[in-house]
């Protein structure tokens, strides 16, 4: 082979090379060009880029600009609801910290999209402790749909999150739908279903400590 | 003529005698040469050729080539790597964790539905569910990972449907409201 045909072969190398890391670096965002006309979609490409330099995930946001083009909504509507949750987004990583997951970033905007503030989120990361956040700050944003107002979902979603797991959160939240669907006011409905998961939590804790206080008390009966 | 001449010129006479030499000697030779190059194992050749000093000869233009795929290389290396520890979980992570959803949709006069939503990137034809179980009773399952996905039922292509079994999306941006489905991680 020639130096000639070398150098031919390098600067062709090299070409493609460059092309395919290109072609790499937006494959992300290549979903948008058939769904989101210009010049929304350069917007919309634009804030995805501002995500990944302040580390936050893109997909949720990929997801809205897919939803408001899917549902044929008008371009600016669409520019506008993908910024409003990139704000969300920032809020609760900042609140949940950088270690949260993208689920728990996105029931985290979720809350705060149903009224609940960046310290409801940090009270609800401390008090659930190394537990998952995503559905409690789900079910918090649940209830909200539902017609309870957001400081008393806030309230109950708190006063629970020591307590229960992620299906406890969940029957809860079904119990208060139920009894809405039934026809229950959804503050009536809250207060009733927080005060039966508060005495089911106190009887639970009161037979634990009946039976590690049994376990623990030395059988008399066997003495000597 | 004296006696050294004399012993020159016998010399020179026992020099002009043809040498005789043995036919096979060539073979022999060829024998012995190639016994000794298949002694050097394989990997000693490659090392000797590896190590072997060599000069290189290059134009600035070929230089130049070479260095810029070099730079590309480098900053392919960096976008592959760029995606932040917040974006999409890894597929093998995913696997493990991902959990079969059914949607169900009561619809006796539909044509068609399908569900579109945050995970399958609100693609109207991606997820259609089947009349299978009962006359009107429109369903699918889906398997999702962890998080909370945000979705609608498409009915004939048209009308968008909340579903009736989930909780509602608080916010409604595009004036046709959604369900939503959350995902434990525990």
């Amino acid at each position: 082979m020639t130096t000639r045909a070398n150098i031919t072969l390098i600067v062709l190398s090299t070409v493609f090379m460059a092309t395919r890391s290109v072609g790499m670096a937006h494959a992300q965002e290549a979903r948008l060009e058939t769904r989101l006309a210009d010049p929304a979609r350069t917007q919309v490409n634009r804030m995805l880029d501002s995500a990944r330099a302040a580390d936050l995930p893109t997909e949720p946001l990929v997801d809205r600009a897919l939803e408001g083009a899917a549902k044929g909504a008008p371009p600016e509507l669409i520019v506008a609801a993908v910024g409003r949750l990139w704000d969300e987004l920032r809020t609760a990583r900042d609140a949940l910290g950088t270690r949260a997951s993208v689920g728990e970033l996105t029931a985290g905007a979720s809350a705060l999209r149903a009224g609940a503030s960046d310290t409801d989120l940090r009270e609800l990361r401390a008090r659930r402790g190394t537990q998952p956040l995503t559905v409690a700050a789900a079910v918090l944003a649940d209830l909200v749909a539902a017609g309870v107002p957001s400081d008393t979902a806030i309230v109950a979603v708190l006063s629970l999150a020591r307590a229960v797991d992620d299906a406890q959160y969940v029957a809860f939240r079904r119990n208060v739908e139920r009894d809405i669907a039934l026809g229950a006011s959804p503050s009536a409905a809250l207060g009733v279903r927080l005060d039966a998961a508060r005495a089911e939590l106190a009887s639970a804790d009161h037979a634990a400590d009946r039976l590690g206080d049994r376990a623990t008390r030395p059988d008399r009966k066997r003495k000597p | 003529m004296n006696e050294h001449d004399e012993l020159i010129a016998r010399v020179a006479e026992t020099l002009k005698e043809p040498v005789r030499i043995d036919p096979r000697l060539d073979a022999r030779v060829m024998a012995e040469i190639e016994a000794g190059r298949t002694a050097v194992p394989p990997t000693r050749r490659v090392l000797d050729w590896l190590t072997q000093a060599r000069t290189i000869r290059l134009s600035p233009l070929g230089g130049l080539a070479i260095a810029a795929g070099v730079i590309v290389l480098l900053w392919t290396g960096t976008q592959l790597r760029a995606p932040s520890p917040a974006a999409e979980p890894s597929l093998a992570a995913a696997a493990t964790l991902t959990t079969t959803v059914q949607f169900v949709l009561i619809a006796p006069d539909a044509q068609s539905v399908s569900v579109v939503g945050d995970f399958n990137d609100w693609d109207v034809s991606a997820t259609m569910l089947r009349e299978d179980q009962a006359p009107g009773v429109w369903a699918v399952t889906v398997p999702l990972s962890p998080g909370r996905y945000r979705y609608s039922f498409l009915v004939d292509g048209t009308t968008w449907l909340t579903d009736p079994l989930a909780a509602q999306a608080v916010a409604d941006e595009f004036g046709r409201p959604n369900s939503v489905v959350t995902i434990g991680e525990s």
